[in-house]
């Protein structure tokens, strides 16, 4: 059999399982109601109303989406392994690296399912409050997306080889210093503490830059995005995606299961 | 020809915060032949989950090879006509029986059309038909380890391996096992099983290898290691006086009232025989006498005792 109906057959599964658990529901529950709570909160505002629907919009399609990738991410391998399940899986003739390719594809899939159902709520609020939809939110919502991918191998990366919760922590360290590392660079540039500045120049060129993707302040105030920037940015996540997946499968490879 | 061969198999694990080195295996060499029914047998913590591991690709050998169907277990293909159940029922158990062996056949790469006749049939013959669309976790343990027991099967694999297969379950659980063990072999198939449950092991292997703190410490065929010469003899006396059962208490290595009845186990075969006799001379009752054979449970002890000596 190909390895590649056996990373379908268990990214289905994988799929599966996580339609199948409650706390997604919830976390879709809040993230529905966040975008809805944007109408309520550009009364609050004056001015720019439309702009704030958009601004929460996004922002609740990022934030949720990170919290669901990272929740089901770290616990996507481990839960296999502490509930012994992957034994009766990775006793067949299924590579390991086959294995978790098929994890990361079923949770690729189960985060276009919820962002496609997360913008739908938001062109509904959008189109309730009669604002347009037009392509730059939908290439913000892309990247958020390729963010979302690249935050998913990060977890499997940080899960292939330690417990959930030390991958947890390093993900979420990983994603908010990623939106960071722009400032941390400038921050390095004018400090005069020996080393600091080679330390974040190398930060900002080895870690990953979750800035390049985020076009949302760029979308929301319908400002032009060039293809060219949306390319180079998808492509950054998809190169980044990969060498951490190659990571996680060599750790994976070594591992004995007990 | 071989199914399994293992040549001085290692396996050391480094445990706990100072990573001390526990070696679990050590020097594993086994042959298991097509068409058997072989038990590996040792108490906890000999080394029989770690050696299976090794054989399905779930752990790395340290040092020494295992081959399966002739090929190294770092080959994803020796494990294409292999079933395993591993020990415990973890199985994912939000999916109903049905879904799970969809599953894993899908994983094996079985087509619909065979999927679809396989499946009832297996569901059938592990006793599981009206449970199949109930999701795992509301199986109880025994249902649980029969749709383990089709999920090695479903690939109708020439080799099984299973690990404690008969741990948890009531007896009429552990005859089904058995039955289906036994069936296996009357289809050609080779069933390499560990137990720590001696008399199931004894009722239906043709070999046996006995693991102890990671060495085989016998192995061979039940007949050959086990003998056929009697270890000793009970007895099941009437009658008999308090003086003579207070004698007869002293030569036995257990001696039981029930009732009216006094039984007695010796060791030695002798000792029963001149116990026989006293009772006989005394108008004693002889209600019944068993000579009893070497069994497992001795072989292990013997072994257990060899090893602490040594």
């Amino acid at each position: 059999m190909s390895s590649l109906n056996h990373i379908w057959v268990l990214a289905m599964n994988t799929y599966r399982e996580a339609v199948r658990d409650k706390l997604l529901y919830n976390l879709l529950l809040f993230a529905g109601l966040m975008i809805a709570s944007s109408i309520l909160l550009a009364q609050i505002q004056l001015g720019h109303d439309e702009r704030l629907y958009r601004d929460v919009g996004l922002s609740a399609i990022a934030f949720f989406g990170v919290l669901i990738a990272i929740f089901v991410g770290i616990n996507l391998v481990h839960r296999e392994i502490s509930s012994k399940t992957i034994y009766t899986m990775l006793s067949k003739p299924v590579q390991r690296w086959e294995f978790l390719v098929g994890k990361y594809v079923g949770l690729l899939t189960l985060l276009a399912v919820e962002v496609a159902i997360m913008s739908a709520c938001f062109i509904a609020v959008l189109f309730a409050k009669g604002s347009e939809f037009y392509s730059g939110l939908l290439w913000s919502i892309l990247l958020i997306y390729f963010e979302l991918a690249l935050v998913t191998a990060v977890a499997i990366f940080f899960s292939s080889f330690t417990t959930p919760y030390l991958a947890g922590m390093f993900t979420v360290a990983l994603w908010i210093i990623g939106h960071l590392l722009g400032d941390l660079r400038a921050f390095g540039s004018r400090s005069d503490i020996p080393g600091l500045k080679a330390l974040m120049e190398a930060l900002y060129w080895t870690l990953p830059n979750l800035d390049r993707l985020d076009i949302k302040a760029d979308a929301s105030a319908g400002n032009p995005i060039e293809l060219a920037r949306i390319g180079a940015a998808a492509l950054y996540a998809w190169l980044y995606s990969f060498v951490l997946m190659a990571g996680a499968m060599l750790l994976f490879q070594r591992r004995d299961f007990r | 020809m071989n199914v399994i061969r293992t040549s001085g198999l290692r396996k050391t694990y480094r445990t706990g915060f100072w990573m001390r080195a526990v070696e679990a295996v050590k020097g594993v060499d086994l042959e298991v032949k097509s068409g058997e029914i072989f038990g590996f047998i040792g108490p906890n913590g000999a080394g029989k989950t770690t050696t299976m591991k090794i054989l399905t690709g779930l752990m790395l050998p340290t040092a020494g090879g295992a081959w399966v169907h002739e090929l190294p277990v770092s080959d994803p293909q020796s494990r294409a006509r292999l079933g395993f159940l591993p020990e415990g029922t973890f199985f994912h158990d939000y999916l109903t029986g049905r879904e799970f062996l969809e599953f894993h056949a899908s994983l094996l790469g079985l087509p619909r059309d065979l999927r679809r006749e396989r499946i009832p049939q297996l569901l059938a013959r592990v006793g599981l038909a009206g449970a199949e669309d109930r999701q795992i976790r509301r199986y109880s343990k025994g249902m649980r380890q029969r749709a383990g027991l089709a999920q090695a099967l479903i690939g109708n694999p020439d080799l099984v391996i299973l690990d404690e297969p008969m741990s948890g379950l009531d007896p009429l659980g552990r005859k089904d096992v058995r039955d289906v063990i036994l069936s296996l072999r009357d289809e050609g198939k080779t069933v390499f099983f560990s137990s720590h449950i001696l008399q199931d092991a004894e009722m239906i292997c043709d070999q046996v290898a006995i693991i102890l703190s990671g060495r085989i410490v016998a192995q061979g065929y039940i007949d050959e290691l086990l003998g056929q010469e009697h270890a000793g003899a009970e007895l099941t006396f009437e009658s008999i006086s308090e003086a003579l059962y207070h004698e007869l208490e002293r030569q036995a290595k257990r001696a039981v009232v029930q009732g009216p009845r006094f039984l007695f186990e010796f060791d030695a075969e002798a000792d029963a025989e001149k116990a026989l006799d006293r009772v006989r001379a005394s108008g004693g009752r002889v209600r019944s006498l068993v000579p009893r054979r070497r069994s497992l449970e001795d072989l292990l002890v013997e072994g257990v005792k060899q090893e602490t000596r040594s």
